[in-house]
Order: C-alpha cells, then sequence, then structure tokens
C-alpha cells in the first residue's frame, strides 16, 4: 500500500513564500484564499523575529522561524468524520480528498479542522489572469477547498508543486509506507513532530526541528521512484529523454 | 381579543390585532426572502462569515431554537407519562409551540449551506459518522413527532367540529379514550426523543478537538439544560401573551408553579452546570485562594454577563420570591430574560470556538475576501459581526414560527373549556 506523507525541514526553509506561491499558481487559488501559508514564529507580524536587538556588546536574543502550514492529511481527519454528505474523504494513498462536486457548503470541516487548513469560497474566485491559473480546474463558489498533495500530480508520477518550488530543499514528499523512500528514511533519521500532536489527529505531515537534514536532492520534478520526466506539468504528455 | 366561541378553539376570529400581527409576520417573511434571494445571488460573502468565523448567526439561532422546542413537548408529554392532567390546559398549546420552534430551527440550517442545491445528498449519501448527519436525522424526525402528537392531541375535538384536518377520525368517547393510551405512548417516545435531539445537537460541538472548549462532555448535559431553560421561558412568555391577547386560559397557579421551575432549571444550567465547567480550570489555572475564586466567579466576555446576570441572576431572583412569582408580570419577565440569556450563551459558544486559532502565527488565516491589490487578506484571530442580511433572513425565519404558533391557535382546538375548568376542579383552588 502507498500511503503518501511529508517531511518539512524548519531549519531549512528560509521563509521565501516560493512554496505558498507556486501552490496557488498551481492550483488555481483565489487571490482572497492561500491553501499553503507561510507563518512566522516570532514576532507579532510576518517575518519579524521575536526578542530583543543586541545592543552594548550583549548578545541579542532573536529569533524566527518560519512554518509552512496547508493541509496535514491526518490519518484521523476530524474533517472528514464531519462531512455529512461523504463529500470529504480519505483516499487508499492517505490523500484527503474533496469532492467539490458534492459539497454542500455547510463548513462543518472548517469547524473541525484545527489547523484551519480549509477555506470557504465566500465569494466568487479571484485570479490573475481572471480564466486562471495552473492545472487545477476552479472551484465554484460555496464550497470548501485546501490542499490536495498536488493530488493531480502524483498520479501522474510528480512531486507536489511546493516540492519542487522549494530553493532550500525543505520538503520532501513520497510514500509512508515503502520504508526505504526517502521520506520515510527521514522520519527514522532526524527527529520529527506533528502540529498539534496531543489531538490525537495523526497528521502525514512532519516536521524537522533543531537538527537540519540535507534536504532533498534535487534532480528533477518526478516523484521518487517514478521515471524520469522532462515537464513539470501533468497536463503535457511526458516522456523520458528529451527531444 | 376575539370573543366569538368555538368549541375549543382559541382565536377563532381574528381581530384587528391579530390581522394586523399576520401582515406584520407576512413582511417580515416576504423581507426574509427577498434578502435570502439576495445572499443566493451574492454567496455567502454577504454574510459576516470568513475562513477564520465561519459559522455565525444561523448556527447560533439555530442551536437556540432547537432549545427552544424543548418547554412545550416536555410541558406536554411529561404529565401524560406519569398519567397527569395538572398541565392539560397547556399540552396542545405547548405542542404548537414546539413544532414551530423546531421548524425555524431547521429552516434556519438552509441559508448556512454554500450550495443549498446539493442538500438532498443528507439522504443519498450520507455519512454516519458526521454528528450533522445525527441531528439532522433527529430534528427531521422531531419535528414529524410534533406534527403527529399536536394532531393526536386534537383531532377526536377537530372531529367533533367536522374539521377536515380530523381525517376521518370519529369524535367518539371510545375513540378518545384510545387516544388517551396512544398518548401515554407517545409521550414515552416524546421524552426520550427529546433528550437525544438537546444531545446530538450539543455533541456537533462536544465531540470536536479543534474548537477551544467545545470539546468537553458537559456540552451535551448542558444543552438539555439549557432547552429547559428556554424551553420553559418561550412557554411562560407565550402563553402569557396568549391569555392576554386571546381566548386562551394560562391558569394562575399553573403560571407561578411553572415560574418555579423556571427558576429551579436556570439554578441547575447558569448556577450548577456553569459552575462544574468553571472551577476545574480554574483552579488548575491559579494558585492563590483569591485568584482561583476569581478565576471562577469573573468572566471574561460580554456574552458571559449578559447571560450570566439579566440571563441568570435576575431570573433566579425573581422565581424564588414567592410572592414575586404570583405577578404575572414578574413570570412574563423572567421568561424572557431567560430566553435573552439562552441566546448569549448560544453566541458566547460560537465565539469560544472561532475567536482564537489554534496556530495562530503571523501572518495567520486568509479571510476568502479579496479587496484588490494591496488589500489585507489575513487574519489572527476571529471577529464576526452578523450583517443585515444575515438578520434580516433570521428574523424572517423566526416570524415562519410565530405564523405556524398564531395560526395553530386560529384553526386547531388548543385548549377545551372543559379541560380548563376539569384541570381546576382536579386540583386548582384559583377561582
Amino acid at each position: 500500500m502507498t500511503k503518501y506523507g511529508m517531511v518539512i525541514d524548519l531549519e531549512r526553509c528560509i521563509g521565501c513564500n516560493a512554496c505558498a506561491v507556486a501552490c496557488s499558481e498551481e492550483n488555481n487559488v483565489s487571490l482572497g484564499q492561500q491553501w499553503n501559508r507561510i507563518l512566522t514564529e516570532g514576532g507579532e507580524s510576518k517575518d519579524t523575529p521575536a526578542g530583543s536587538y543586541p545592543t552594548d556588546g550583549r548578545d541579542g536574543t532573536l529569533s524566527m522561524d518560519h512554518v509552512p502550514l496547508a493541509c496535514q492529511h491526518c490519518e484521523n481527519a476530524p474533517c472528514v468524520k464531519v462531512c455529512p454528505v461523504n463529500a470529504t474523504t480519505k483516499r487508499e494513498d492517505g490523500i484527503v480528498e474533496i469532492d467539490y462536486d458534492k459539497c454542500i457548503g455547510c463548513r462543518y470541516c472548517m469547524a473541525a479542522c484545527p489547523y484551519n487548513a480549509r477555506v470557504f469560497n465566500f465569494d466568487e474566485p479571484v485570479t490573475l489572469p481572471t480564466d486562471g491559473t495552473g492545472n487545477v480546474s476552479q472551484r465554484e463558489q460555496g464550497v470548501v477547498e485546501k490542499c490536495t498533495f498536488c493530488s493531480h500530480r502524483v498520479e501522474e508520477g510528480l512531486d507536489p508543486a511546493c516540492t519542487v518550488a522549494c530553493p532550500s530543499d525543505a520538503r520532501i514528499f513520497g510514500d509512508l509506507d515503502d520504508d526505504t523512500s526517502r521520506v520515510s528514511r527521514y522520519i527514522d533519521q532526524y527527529e520529527t513532530e506533528q502540529l498539534l500532536e496531543e489531538r490525537n489527529t495523526n497528521p502525514k505531515v512532519r516536521y524537522i526541528r533543531g537538527e537540519m537534514s540535507p534536504g532533498r536532492k534535487r534532480s528533477g520534478n518526478e516523484l521518487e521512484g517514478t521515471v524520469k520526466k522532462e515537464t513539470g506539468n501533468p497536463n503535457v504528455e511526458s516522456v523520458s529523454g528529451g527531444d | 381579543m376575539a370573543t366569538h366561541e368555538s368549541p375549543g378553539v382559541i382565536d377563532s376570529k381574528f381581530g384587528t390585532l391579530g390581522k394586523v400581527w399576520i401582515a406584520f409576520l407576512t413582511f417580515l417573511i416576504a423581507a426574509g426572502l427577498v434578502a435570502w434571494y439576495q445572499q443566493i445571488q451574492t454567496g455567502l460573502i454577504a454574510t459576516g462569515m470568513r475562513n477564520v468565523f465561519s459559522w455565525g448567526l444561523y448556527i447560533m439561532l439555530f442551536v437556540l431554537f432547537v432549545g427552544l422546542s424543548a418547554g412545550g413537548l416536555i410541558i406536554s408529554s411529561a404529565p401524560k407519562f406519569f398519567h397527569s392532567d395538572k398541565y392539560e390546559s397547556l399540552a396542545r398549546f405547548g405542542v404548537l409551540l414546539s413544532l414551530g420552534c423546531i421548524t425555524v430551527a431547521g429552516l434556519l440550517i438552509l441559508p448556512d449551506m454554500g450550495r443549498i442545491g446539493r442538500i438532498y445528498q443528507f439522504f443519498t449519501t450520507p455519512d454516519f459518522r458526521s454528528p450533522l448527519v445525527w441531528d439532522f436525522s433527529i430534528v427531521v424526525l422531531y419535528g414529524l413527532f410534533n406534527v403527529w402528537y399536536l394532531w393526536l392531541l386534537t383531532r377526536r375535538d377537530l372531529a367533533a367540529r367536522g374539521s377536515a384536518l380530523a381525517l376521518g377520525i370519529k369524535a367518539t368517547v371510545a375513540g378518545r379514550e384510545r387516544d388517551r393510551k396512544l398518548a401515554f405512548w407517545s409521550a414515552a417516545i416524546a421524552l426520550p426523543l427529546a433528550v437525544m435531539l438537546h444531545s446530538v445537537t450539543g455533541w456537533i460541538f462536544a465531540t470536536q478537538i479543534g474548537r477551544g472548549s467545545w470539546f468537553s462532555p458537559l456540552v451535551a448535559p448542558t444543552f438539555i439544560a439549557k432547552a429547559l431553560v428556554s424551553g420553559l421561558g418561550l412557554l411562560l412568555v407565550t402563553a402569557i401573551i396568549a391569555d392576554r391577547l386571546t381566548n386562551f386560559e394560562f391558569e394562575e397557579e399553573l403560571r407561578s408553579k411553572l415560574g418555579k421551575y423556571l427558576g429551579v432549571f436556570l439554578a441547575v444550567h447558569v448556577g450548577y452546570l456553569l459552575a462544574a465547567e468553571r472551577l476545574p480550570h480554574a483552579w488548575a489555572a491559579n494558585f492563590d485562594f483569591w485568584a482561583i475564586t476569581s478565576g471562577f466567579l469573573i468572566g471574561e466576555t460580554s456574552f458571559f454577563w449578559l447571560w450570566t446576570i439579566p440571563g441568570g441572576a435576575i431570573p433566579i431572583l425573581l422565581m424564588a420570591i414567592p410572592s414575586v412569582r404570583k405577578q404575572t408580570w414578574a413570570v412574563f419577565a423572567a421568561g424572557a430574560l431567560a430566553v435573552f440569556g439562552v441566546i448569549f450563551e448560544g453566541v458566547r459558544l460560537i465565539f469560544e470556538g472561532y475567536q482564537a486559532v489554534n496556530i495562530s502565527d503571523a501572518p495567520g488565516i486568509t479571510l476568502g475576501e479579496y479587496g484588490g491589490i494591496g488589500s489585507d487578506i489575513w487574519a489572527q484571530s476571529g471577529v464576526y459581526t452578523p450583517t443585515m442580511i444575515e438578520l434580516v433572513i433570521a428574523v424572517g425565519l423566526t416570524a415562519v414560527g410565530a405564523l405556524i404558533v398564531t395560526v395553530g391557535l386560529h384553526y386547531l382546538p388548543i385548549q377545551r373549556r372543559d379541560m380548563v375548568t376539569e384541570s381546576i376542579a382536579d386540583g386548582g383552588k384559583n377561582e
């Protein structure tokens, strides 16, 4: 069995927001929403540190970290359990998915998600260009949406857009059920944590803190264990070898 | 108002006031429909809800009206279950009121849906793990049960009047006797059904680990307590109004007795259960005796104070003094204040879930609203104010409930004269 998961190395993350931009672009996310948010652990506002500036030859206490936060694809996903009409389900491969044609827009899943990973199309979605971006069709007004682990890419043997976009190799995506996959080996080797672990949602996204990992080896856009691809666009026929 | 007697019908002819009242309700319903149409056109962006605070007035009022529906059904079924005729004069009125409230509650879910046209999927592809499915089922069941029960209690009298609503039932003595037995068995279903309704509505919240104090085993019992408080409060208020404006008779003795019960329910809800919820937290979080005491006694929000003082302490005080309890105004005020308090208890519950965010680091959560380049789409905590559209829709739907009760008083034999005298002869000392 395949069970997809992700490791995010917070020591490698530089808070550049490239993954957030890539996500919104690839998934055609409305300008009023963001599926993948980059939070600043530190000061009161974005990209500001906590602590004090070094003065009079003393050490400063400034500290700042960035935490990319999107759907955690929980094993015990409360959003799946609350959905009254089975619009949100957990796939065989562990990806928590929304059927946008079924969603009735009751927003119980938003109440259920402790990570606030879900957003609702209160308004008509707005994108630039207006006919949308990326490779996923626009969701209509009145439904809930969220990160899909780029399931449309994964099915084509490509890594999620955020993983490919990360310039500091902080994201590793792969099969948690395969002991030899890089994501499994990282979980084995480095100390990882789940967000809000005490709520027992058992997320499939894990974060490395403390000791920096070597990061994902950048060799292409393809999902680990699949053939090498020429293109990162799942809608374009991929050919191995190139022209 | 109307003095034209017809057996058992309270308000056989609408007077001027009645007509004005119905016109007013119709106006409110029409305004609600217009607002609803507008909301469907613009989407839920027309409401005050956003991603951070994704449930608002509709759900707060849904919870309120589910609670309000309790009083009537319990007052009409509990005595029947114990074979008592004491509250017989209120029985049908209670069920009518209960039906009005549960209808409003059910309707309030509809404007909250982003995609109302797909709501049939509750039947076609339900997930039985979802407390919303449990609640939806039980609200529908409860509504249908109220219709059945009201019809059961009135059908022989409807038949006596030759009403088509009797659906062929005959007004025979043996039939009435049979209905008494049926009413007992229906009452035996009504009580657990009411307990289930309020518990399940509580579990919508109590099962959620992501929203602050929602995740508490106390929520379900608290929902039952608040249903008793607000349901009885509304019953007292409406029965007093009906007594004033129609031929409906609400005996003084019943009134002050029920006022006393209201005081007891309030003490359990606003006194005991709230204390049981707060004390362990206050104790664990503070060290000094006075810090523990103030942590226990002093609430943080205006909703807390609106609920506990005007909605708790004052009505308890009014109903605790026997001479005050005998006054119509006092019972009326206590009932109204009890409902007022429970409104804010519901508001407080929703705010406790959405105000704080579990992972609240900057920049926070996107709102779901884009105001153009340079606009701020982020929030680190939840704020919510209902919009005019939400208010007009909510008032319009509430008017539907009021119309159901008004029309019921007009067309149904809600109180038989002989019933009133009978119960007075039984146990009453007044008149």
